[in-house]
């Protein structure tokens, strides 16, 4: 088997089916759950948010329940149960609808005002009833019927939606600049603390004996690449299932209709080009890692390896804040092409509309032919820099490590 | 075989090794001797392909390949494992990288263990294991996959009697399997005892090589133990003496300044009567060590 594939897979399963990593993964769901579990319990139960209804005219009763789309139970028929029912707070309160001949009535009984949606629901089903009522009553011709029937048009001629396309915008870029950010940070210290351990226990030289560095550091670089890959695969499903699960639940239903525009737009941003300038720089940030990594000597210092990549991810993270504003400046332009920068910069301009696929294209490219450079430098120098292990201070290990091979 | 040819490495203005050249055949067993810093482990990382240096090293006539690589066995002189994996995992994945499969491997761990009387059970994690069974997980990594070249940098270090005699049955056994061994070492009393030959480094130049025996001879034999009623007033003075030591129970050690001195002065001593020793020998690779190694003469 392929060396290369042999360091990859060890990387991955032994990091993968670490504590840290699931939770590191699960983190998100927990969370989402946690708050969906909340809501779930502060939001009355749906038995108690019924409405029981009472009527002398049972067919009036049943087609209340059918049609009226008002929340109802029908445990309880009789105006005694109802209120017994109300008084337990079993349920909200009850409806009695009456048919007098030429009027239809209903009277809702319960301690609080009954809610707007409900009210409009029911008037609704109360003048349904009584125009029917009406025109049995008036004993209209057909064509008479027909032209009482008409019913008023309203057309919407909407404009472009200038609002929820900015929250759309602004949700977009931070969702994706703090998801860049924690991602780069986690996965930075990860790689550089693995690789400084590895070099201060110094197993290097029996690894070594059996592959080449390049072999081995590539192999590591795939590692971590594929558990961002897992990670990303495993909020894409959670994420489906969560949306899913979001645009039933009477929780969150109506919000989701509601905003469901922004949230495609939101979605539509992510998972795009965006997606791979974030998994590139995982790549680049990975790579620069394991080079900080390298040049520490001590297993004690491996907190520190992570330190150079952690500041530089966070210069990156606080320019975008900074020109959040501004998309078209100049600046963010300019270093929206700019390894390291770019995968900040090129998603907020393409998100603003201030970059065109070409220029993100272009931006693409040079952020892989980087990634690609450093991985290929980095491999050449990484047996030297992992084989030093005298305590000379950053330039001398690096002078050192680059000496020996 | 193992060829080093002429190998010379500088670090800034450190020359590490200087014109360093040396063969281990099949079936022997080398021993590289120096003081700490003579070149030993630089030589080791040399074959290893670990530093760019000078001059060549072959295996069997050819520069070594990646494929050579996996006929390798290396224990460093720094032991270190990977503390999260158990030890079959450890053992497994080392054999792995030296294109060993897996189901190849992992029937040999238990087999292994017990060869070295490791305490623990193949799950058990490295961390949870003490310094020396690690050291003898790590003997096991090496030598494992049955490689052709074994490289034991101080393999007795921090050993025991009882595991150094362990380890030196595993080392036979490989050379009698044919495999070309090279080992550094402190201990001259391990060299003597396993190595058919040895090279002995100093500041990075070579001062010494060749069969055990005739790197001893080439001294002369200057030592001589004997068992006499004479006191070591009376032996000083005899001609070629240099130094007399008296070592209890009328056995003393002569030090002599010519070794074709011991006939001369085995008649002086018997005048034809019996002794209970006379043994004339060269100097032992301990006392070789004191006086080359370090080229400081310590008699």
């Amino acid at each position: 088997m392929n060396k290369t594939w042999i360091v990859t897979s060890e990387t991955y399963l032994r990091q993968t089916k670490s504590w840290s990593f699931l939770l590191l993964v699960l983190m998100p769901f927990l969370f989402i759950g946690m708050t969906f579990g909340i809501s779930y319990v502060a939001t009355p139960n749906k038995d108690k948010s019924d409405i029981a209804v009472v009527s002398t005219n049972s067919a009036l009763r049943t087609s209340f329940i059918k049609q009226s789309g008002v929340a109802t139970t029908k445990k309880y028929a009789t105006a005694a149960a109802a209120q017994k029912a109300t008084n337990r707070s079993d349920i909200n309160g009850y409806v009695v609808l009456r048919a007098t001949g030429k009027q239809v009535s209903a009277t809702f009984n319960g301690p609080n005002e009954i809610n707007s949606g409900d009210q409009a629901k029911i008037q609704r089903f109360l003048a349904t009833l009584q125009t029917q009522l009406n025109v049995q009553q008036a004993k209209l011709s057909p064509t008479q019927q027909q032209t009482l029937a008409i019913q008023p048009k309203f057309k919407q001629q909407l404009q472009k939606k200038t609002a929820s396309d900015k929250a759309a915008k602004t949700i977009s870029f931070y969702v994706l600049v703090f998801f860049v950010y924690l991602i780069l940070t986690t996965y930075s210290s990860i790689t550089a603390q693995e690789i400084a351990a590895e070099k201060g226990t110094k197993i290097m030289e029996v690894i070594f004996s059996s592959t080449t560095p390049r072999k081995y550091f590539n192999g590591k670089v795939y590692g971590v690449l594929l558990m961002i890959v897992t990670q990303l695969f495993v909020y894409l499903l959670g994420g489906a299932l969560v949306v899913q699960f979001a645009q039933h639940s009477r929780i969150t239903a109506d919000l989701w209709q509601q905003y469901s525009s922004v949230i495609g737009k939101v979605l539509s941003n992510l998972l795009s080009i965006n997606l791979l300038f974030a998994l590139a720089a995982v790549l680049l940030y990975t790579v620069v890692s394991a080079f900080c990594g390298a040049l520490v000597t001590r297993v004690e210092d491996a907190g520190k390896a992570s330190q150079p990549v952690i500041y530089l991810n966070l210069l990156t993270f606080v320019m975008a804040m900074a020109f959040q504003g501004s998309p078209s400046s100049g600046v963010v332009t300019i270093f929206s092409y700019i390894p390291f920068f770019s995968s900040y910069l090129m998603p907020l301009r393409l998100i603003n509309a201030t970059a065109t696929m070409t220029e993100a294209v272009i931006s693409m490219i040079i952020l892989l032919v980087t990634v690609v450079g450093s991985m290929w430098y980095i491999g050449k120098i990484y047996g030297g820099l992992m084989l030093q292990t005298d305590e000379l201070g950053f330039w001398g290990n690096l002078k050192r490590g680059l000496s020996l091979k | 075989m193992l060829t080093v040819a002429h190998i010379s490495k500088n670090f800034g203005t450190l020359q590490a090794l200087k014109d360093v050249t040396f063969d281990v055949h099949d079936g022997e067993i080398m021993g590289l001797i120096g003081q700490n810093g003579a070149g030993k482990s630089t030589t080791f990382h040399s074959i290893l392909n670990f530093l760019k240096f000078d001059g060549q090293i072959t295996w069997n006539g050819q520069s070594l390949t990646a494929d050579d690589y996996n006929q390798i066995g290396y224990l460093p002189e720094e032991r270190s494992l990977m503390p999260k994996l158990t030890i079959t995992q450890q053992i497994v994945y080392l054999a792995r990288l030296k294109n060993q499969p897996a189901k190849v491997i992992k029937p040999k761990v238990s087999d292994w263990m017990q060869r070295f009387a490791v305490k623990g059970q193949p799950n058990d994690k490295i961390s949870k294991l003490s310094k020396g069974n690690q050291q003898k997980v790590q003997l096991i990594c090496t030598l494992i996959h049955d490689p052709q070249l074994i490289i034991l940098d101080e393999p007795f270090s921090g050993l025991d009697p009882v595991n150094s005699d362990l380890l030196k049955q595993a080392i036979i056994a490989a050379k009698k399997r044919g495999a070309a061994i090279i080992f550094s070492s402190h201990d001259m009393s391990n060299v003597e005892e396993v190595c058919d030959s040895l090279v002995m480094l100093r500041n990075g130049e070579v001062v010494l090589k060749g069969k055990i025996n005739d790197v001893r001879n080439q001294f002369g034999r200057t030592r001589l133990f004997l068992t006499t009623d004479w006191t070591a007033e009376q032996l000083a003075a005899l001609p070629n003496v240099g130094a007399v030591k008296s070592l209890g129970d009328q056995r003393c050690r002569l030090q002599l300044t010519d070794a074709n001195a011991g006939e001369a002065i085995f008649d002086a001593v018997t005048a034809g009567h019996y002794i209970q020793e006379f043994s004339q020998q060269p100097p032992t690779l301990d006392e070789i060590f004191r006086t080359e190694a370090g080229g400081v003469d310590h008699e």
